[in-house]
């Protein structure tokens, strides 16, 4: 029979509390103690001193004064089995969960050397991953920032241009080496045959240098020569712009993705683009051969940011 | 900063109960305290930890095609910043896996830990265990190198060689009658997908079992000394766990460090001067089929097959057979030496394997 | 319930010290072998060697004396005073370094023997079933010589581990004396020297020195691998000539030049095939 929480308990000069808790041995799994309550104070009492158990009473071989010499209850010194999980505890101890306590093990109750380990093993535990922190960002970032692509890209013959200031498309094929695979994709660029003054109006700052990585010069092109090479790419948002008659502007160059419209200098006429058309390396061989750097700028920002 | 992380965990605990959940998990006591034995399982999960981040990491600029798979790896262990050695800590982690594995293995069948009532949560690491050399049969054949495609078609046509379900068994492995694409597809989806999904799903199982079980502790002690030294999980036994997992992640990349991983040839249908080998752990195996008493068709398929198989049927059956409640090795003696034979055997046909190299020629 | 050291097996107390002492110590030497491996140091020859054997010492010092004081304490209910980790730590070199010793030439000798003795047998054998396979062959030879030379090692270890244990003993018996505090609170003693005094102070350096070992870890570990394929050949970037931009214009405009004049070449031809297409229609009409 096991005492229930609640059972009067019976000293051998008559009524003296009730059971309030049971404590538990974690080991043995069985009942160590039983904690009386009497008159508001709440006693250990062992289970030796216990002489009957009945359905809802619990006999003492001691006296009601000799119970009152019984150590008083220290919560602190225990924790309730919603609190830890001792495997199969509530199957062997009736009682409702939470109801039953067990000893905080000695070695546990000192708070400066829970605190010490537990500091110790969380620092442990965000320090064991530290070495692998630069090398797994180096690992992830390598092509992210791959250097430029300066190569010269032969796409097609001056002869092509039958008409001074209008765009003319050229396609070439450009060699792509993506990690250990090699692709092949079809680039385009406008290329116009510009006179004087439309020239100026395209060159307004005089002669165009373009930079590599550290500053230096890769090429000029001069604001003399008539040939000049658009990037292929709407400055928008990168889609690929046709030359088009207008209804009204005439001859423009116009992007069917969100209605860019540029003349030919490139200037911004109309619809959401934040700069002109980009300029590429341009140079004529002396067979007419026109050679471009296939040079990408990123999309939708108002300065020239070169990404490729 | 203190002040800001105490509310916000007092908020999460008002809602879920936080502070209960933690004290359940982390207040378990052990019975004659935490104890350096006990670490095993733990490491093994950091491990697993590890190899699903640097596996990921290596998946980044790894190609699974047979034409690609090569170079790809090629392009990792050599152009890509610190590649040789995320991918080497991949490839000592997942032998380090394996020892680890036999130990936490060895650990719980001395201290008698898989008898009534955790016969359950042996029965789940059989099977842990064998997703674990599953793991590292399907990540061999990754790079696509002679050594790794050679081992891999001996090893499926050993499994071919598995009476009944042999054929389909191999057929289904290589994606085909011949190893080709559809070998190297299927094990790729195996390795990062099916193997990782069934082991964290049986680790979750595992650890319930362990934990509605509880801790077997030590098996032999007064109930005076258990009871002087038990403390809780928290801190004690994960500072343990903790120092033992920093200990193996240097020792890893130790391993790393001095035998960085280096490819073999790219792999050809013709075997050529390279003598196929399977990975270490599993070169006793290899080893014993090379035996003249299993040659032949039958000698093979029981070498092979059958036996291995017979012997995981015995450890699963072992908590069932061995009824007697004793978990003192001392006073085990059939255990303690049963498991000493199997070691050392596995030890020795090791290394005959390595020495039988110089034979081959 | 205090064992008597002097009930204790000597090769017992003497394993019971190194293993723990060992294992205590292995981490912290780990460490210092990562990073030698890291400058591409390798810490079984050489510079490498004697770095790992000087950061050893201290190392093994206080393992030695921490594993020591906890054991007695726990097991046999002594309190030991001193630096009891220096005169352990000496007497086990001088052991090691003995036992090393004499494990190398005894080892080297037995294998050499059991080998030649395996050799024999097996030659014997193999004349009895000459179908005797090579595969069998092979681990029963290993079989024949590795335990012989197993036992011999052993055999060196008892005695090794013998002697340290009466050191052991020795140096125990002059230098702990007896306490009388019952199980649990020696056991919450031991448990409780591992708690520094200042266990913030702690911490705090103990986090600093890794984050400062790592980050001399990162400054050394070779960003291409060390042992770089045969095979594979690395992308190898051609410096590129810095461009003058007056050659540059220069060199467009005489392309251009001379593009032009092409064209308008070009041009001339197609004008005068023109008109020779339209003269004949003329001259036809």
């Amino acid at each position: 029979m096991q005492p229930q929480i609640k059972s009067k308990v019976r000293c051998t000069d008559g009524v003296a509390g009730e059971v309030a808790h049971v404590i538990a041995d974690p080991i043995a799994l069985d009942l160590s103690h039983l904690v009386v309550r009497v008159n508001g104070t709440e006693r250990q009492v062992p289970m030796t001193a216990v002489s009957k158990t009945r359905e809802d009473s619990v006999d003492l071989l001691c006296t009601s004064a000799q119970l009152a010499e019984f150590p008083v209850f220290a919560r602190e010194d225990f924790l309730s089995s919603k609190e830890v999980e001792i495997p199969h505890l509530e199957e062997k101890i009736r009682v409702e969960p939470g109801q039953v306590f067990v000893p905080i093990p000695d070695l546990e109750k000192s708070v400066p050397r829970r605190r010490f380990f537990a500091g110790f093993t969380n620092l442990l535990a965000v320090l064991i991953g530290l070495p692998l922190i630069w090398p797994v960002l180096r690992f992830i970032t390598k092509p992210m920032y791959a250097p430029f692509d300066n190569r010269w890209w032969k796409v097609g013959n001056i002869s092509k241009i039958k008409q001074d200031n209008v765009g003319v498309q050229f396609i070439f094929k450009k060699s792509i080496k993506d990690s250990v695979l090699t692709r092949e994709d079809d680039k385009s660029n406008w290329v116009v045959k510009a006179t004087p003054e439309i020239l100026k109006n395209i060159y307004t700052h005089g002669d165009l240098s373009f930079f590599d990585k550290n500053g230096n010069v890769i090429w000029v092109n001069k604001a003399t020569v008539p040939y000049v090479a658009y990037s292929g790419k709407c400055p928008h948002l990168g889609c690929g712009y046709k030359w088009r008659s207008h209804k009204t502007r005439g001859q423009v160059f116009l992007c069917p993705c969100h209605l860019s419209i540029y003349d030919v200098t490139g200037k911004v006429l109309d619809g959401p683009a934040p700069r002109a058309l980009d300029l590429l390396p341009i140079k004529v061989s002396a067979s007419g051969e026109i050679e471009v750097i296939d040079i990408e700028y990123k999309a939708g920002t108002r300065q020239q940011d070169r990404i490729a | 900063m203190n002040a800001l992380a105490q509310k916000v965990y007092d908020f999460v605990d008002e809602r879920i109960g936080l502070k209960t959940l933690e004290a359940k998990m982390m207040n378990e006591p052990i019975k004659g305290g935490s104890r350096w034995a006990y670490v095993f399982g733990s490491v093994l999960l950091f491990i697993f930890i590890m190899q699903a981040v640097t596996g990921v990491l290596l998946m980044f600029y790894y190609i699974p095609s047979a034409d690609h798979a090569y170079a790809s790896t090629q392009y990792i262990l050599n152009e890509v910043d610190y590649g040789w050695f995320i991918l080497s800590y991949h490839f000592w982690g997942s032998s380090a896996m394996v020892v680890v594995v036999f130990a936490h293995m060895s650990q719980v069948f001395l201290w008698g830990a898989y008898k009534k009532p955790r016969e359950m949560v042996w029965l789940v690491g059989l099977a842990l265990f064998g997703l674990v050399m599953a793991f590292g049969f399907t990540g061999y054949l990754l790079p696509w190198d002679q050594r790794a495609y050679w081992a891999t078609t001996v090893g499926v046509e050993i499994m071919d060689k598995t009476p009944i379900v042999g054929d389909f068994l191999a057929r289904f492995l290589k994606g085909g009658p011949t190893p080709g694409q559809m070998t190297l597809s299927r094990f790729f989806v195996i390795h990062v997908m099916v193997l990782p999904a069934a082991l964290m799903g049986l680790a979750g199982l595992h650890l319930f079992f362990f934990r509605s079980a509880g801790p077997a502790g030590p098996f032999r002690g007064t109930t005076e000394e258990l009871k002087a030294k038990t403390d809780f999980f928290f801190p004690r036994q994960v500072w343990k766990d903790i120092i033992a997992m920093a200990t193996v992640f240097l020792a890893i990349s130790a391993l790393a460090l001095v035998e960085p991983v280096e490819l073999l040839q790219e792999a050809t249908p013709d075997p050529g001067d390279y003598h196929p080998e399977p990975e270490w752990y599993f070169l006793f195996l290899f080893q014993l089929l090379r035996w003249r008493i299993f040659s032949g068709e039958f000698g093979q398929s029981l070498a092979a097959i059958v036996l291995p198989a017979l012997f995981m049927l015995l450890l699963a059956a072992l908590p069932f057979i061995d009824r007697n409640p004793e978990r003192n090795i001392f006073k085990r003696p059939i255990a303690l030496v049963s498991w000493a034979v199997v070691m050392i055997g596995i030890v020795v046909l090791t290394i005959s394997a390595i020495l039988n190299r110089e034979y081959l020629d | 319930m205090t064992t008597d050291v002097a009930n204790v097996s000597s090769i017992k107390l003497a394993w019971a010290l190194c293993w723990a002492a060992f294992w205590t110590g292995f981490p912290l030497k780990l460490m210092v072998a990562v990073l030698l491996l890291a400058m591409q140091v390798p810490p079984w020859e050489g510079a490498g060697m004697t770095a790992l054997l000087i950061v050893s010492i201290p190392v093994d010092l206080w393992a030695l004396g921490l594993t020591a004081r906890t054991y007695f304490l726990e097991r046999h209910g002594l309190e030991l005073e001193g630096g009891i980790g220096l005169t352990l730590w000496w007497q086990g070199a001088l052991i090691g370094i003995a036992f090393l010793a004499a494990a190398y030439f005894a080892g080297s000798t037995a294998v050499s023997i059991g080998k030649q003795i395996a050799a024999s047998i097996i030659g014997g054998i193999k004349k009895i079933f000459p179908g005797f396979s090579i595969a069998e062959q092979i681990t029963l030879e290993l079989l024949l010589w590795s335990i012989p030379v197993a036992v011999v090692l052993g055999v060196l270890a008892l005695v090794a581990l013998k002697i340290y244990g009466w050191r052991i003993k020795a140096t125990v018996k002059s230098a702990g004396h007896p306490t009388a505090a019952p199980l649990a609170e020696r056991v919450r003693r031991w448990d409780y020297a591992r708690v520094p005094r200042d266990p913030g102070l702690l911490l705090a350096s103990f986090a600093g020195v890794i984050v400062l070992l790592t980050i001399v870890f990162w400054l050394f570990l070779p960003v291409t691998t060390p042992h770089p394929s045969e095979d594979y050949k690395v992308q190898v970037k051609k410096p590129v000539k810095p461009l003058k931009p007056e050659d540059m214009l220069k060199q467009t405009e005489m392309s251009l030049a001379k593009a032009d004049a092409v064209l308008h070449s070009l041009e001339q031809e197609k004008g005068k095939e023109k008109k020779k297409a339209t003269k004949p229609e003329q001259k036809g009409k």
